[in-house]
């Protein structure tokens, strides 16, 4: 039977619907099974932070790190969405934002829309890691609330809002700066980092953590295989985290700034930078924690230049990273006397500004689709727009809670431990040990 | 009650519950933010009292 052309077009229409819908339900899938692996970074964090935290405080450690997850889950969805979409120019609102806000036909089952909810999706899960990475370094002594609002802040506002500025296709750090950021690191690692500093300097250090002198005193994690299970667990979660960067399109894979990459070029270049990061942290410090908080350094290291870098480059760059960021938190602790319990601010904070240095001098001469090619200046002053936000807002927010007594425990939860000030569990029933005896200071100083 | 939007799927679009209704979306925002407001505030609550407990 001969085909008339009308029968052929209609063929072709079907098959060009059909293709369509492929792509359209592809990309649901993909943005799914990343928010699905972004969740391992939660199961990390926790186990991380609670072998971290001596086991009197463990399940208030955990208990926290839960939390802010599930806080951050609705407050995206209230307004850190909507911040996103708003902001790109700087601090005019976008038309575009309507589509963020949570009465949006977009921000609910729309049979039209088939993006809104899983971007919104991978992006909250972006929001709940940035608000971990604060987590783990105010352990054994915030109080639970103050915590809670800090980390729905730093998730559903000030993250966001530098991920509107730079790391958005008009974001203005890039269509006037140039900034060049795939994987991150300057939005999520270097706000977080540096908010968790001015937060750590409100908060103070752990009872017994430096002496008269000035010198310090080791407060040793109660579990430190399952900090370092849960350290493995987060690098698999970055695998979620980076492929969320990747914006899936029916033309190929395009960066958040709509230039052209592959999922094999981040695949070199995470795993390259995860392997540099833990082999320079293992070499300065021998210390298996620092050596799995040196994968971490590697990623966040490459992030900013994951689609373009020789991979022996991004190898290199993150190896140095991890020589850097153990040095940079001795002298953090030692120095400066902020006691980092799990070296957030220089894993995250200082990485990420290090990480987007290196994209300015290895990367530059880039295109960019809008705004100038990759620069050194522009990745200097774009680091510096990041370590502003994340440490104004989180000194500050963090100071009025301390006015209000919402901050920090009192003395004596902190010696009893939070675990029986504030959670009606034990973590280890049968322990035979009581905790203060494993503590510098006894319950009676 | 009936909540949904759409009269049949044929050229439906935005179809969650109450999509037709902004004023009832409106109170489910306003409750699902005093829900988690008022949660922080037990959480301070429980904090202050243990406090007292503990000395």
């Amino acid at each position: 039977m001969n085909e008339t052309t009308p029968d052929i077009e209609a063929k072709i229409a079907a098959l060009e619907a059909a293709l369509a819908n492929v792509n359209t339900m592809n990309s649901e899938i993909f943005y799914w099974w990343c928010t699905a692996l972004m969740l391992a970074i939660h199961a990390g964090f926790l186990a991380y932070e609670m072998g971290a935290s001596r086991s009197k405080n463990a399940l208030a450690s955990g208990i926290k790190n839960l939390l802010a997850f599930a806080f951050i889950v609705p407050s995206f969805y209230f307004i850190g969405w909507w911040i996103y979409l708003a902001f790109p120019a700087g601090l005019t609102i976008s038309e575009a934002s309507s589509a963020g806000l949570p009465w949006s036909a977009n921000m609910g089952p729309n049979l039209t829309d088939q993006a809104s909810g899983i971007f919104y999706a991978a992006f909250t899960l972006f929001a709940a890691t940035t608000a971990s990475i604060m987590s783990g370094s105010v352990i054994e002594r915030i109080r639970m609330s103050g915590f809670t609002i800090l980390a729905v802040f730093l998730g559903s506002v000030v993250w966001i809002l530098g991920a509107s500025w730079g790391w958005h296709p008009s974001g203005w750090l890039t269509t006037k700066w140039g900034l060049h950021d795939v994987g991150a690191a300057g939005c999520v690692h270097t706000v977080a980092g540096f908010f968790t500093l001015g937060v750590l300097i409100n908060l103070g250090p752990r009872m017994g953590r430096y002496n008269a002198d000035g010198s310090l005193n080791e407060i040793p994690g109660h579990n430190m295989p399952m900090s370092l299970i849960g350290l493995m667990l987060i690098v698999m979660g970055f695998f979620g985290f980076l492929g969320g960067c990747i914006i899936y399109t029916a033309d190929g894979w395009l960066t958040i700034y709509n230039t052209p990459v592959t999922l094999s070029a981040f695949a070199f270049n995470t795993l390259m930078g995860v392997a540099g990061g833990m082999i320079g942290a293992y070499l300065m410090t021998r210390d298996p924690f620092w050596m799995m908080s040196g994968a971490l350094v590697g990623v966040i290291s490459s992030a900013p230049a994951l689609d373009v870098y020789y991979p022996g480059l991004a190898f290199l760059i993150s190896f140095l990273g991890g020589i850097i960021a153990p040095k940079v938190n001795d002298y953090l602790v030692m120095k400066l006397k902020i006691d980092d319990a799990v070296g957030a601010v220089a894993v995250h904070g200082v990485t990420g500004v290090y990480g987007l240095i290196m994209a300015g001098i290895f990367a530059s001469g880039y295109a960019n689709i809008e705004g100038p090619e990759i620069n050194l200046m522009g990745q200097i002053m774009s680091a510096a727009v990041f370590v502003v936000l994340g440490f104004v807002p989180g000194y500050g927010l963090s100071y009025v809670l301390k006015m209000f007594g919402l901050l920090r425990v009192g003395s004596g939860v902190e010696l009893a431990g939070l675990d029986r000030a504030e959670i009606p569990a034990k973590a280890y029933p049968e322990a035979a040990v009581p905790a203060f005896e494993l503590s510098p200071v006894s319950p009676a100083e | 009650m009936n909540t949904a939007p759409i009269d049949g799927w044929e050229g439906a679009e935005v179809y969650y519950t109450f999509a037709d209704k902004p004023a009832v979306i409106g109170l489910l925002i306003v409750v699902g933010v005093a829900v988690c407001a008022f949660t922080i505030y037990r959480m301070a609550w429980h904090e202050t009292h243990a406090a007292k407990r503990h000395g």
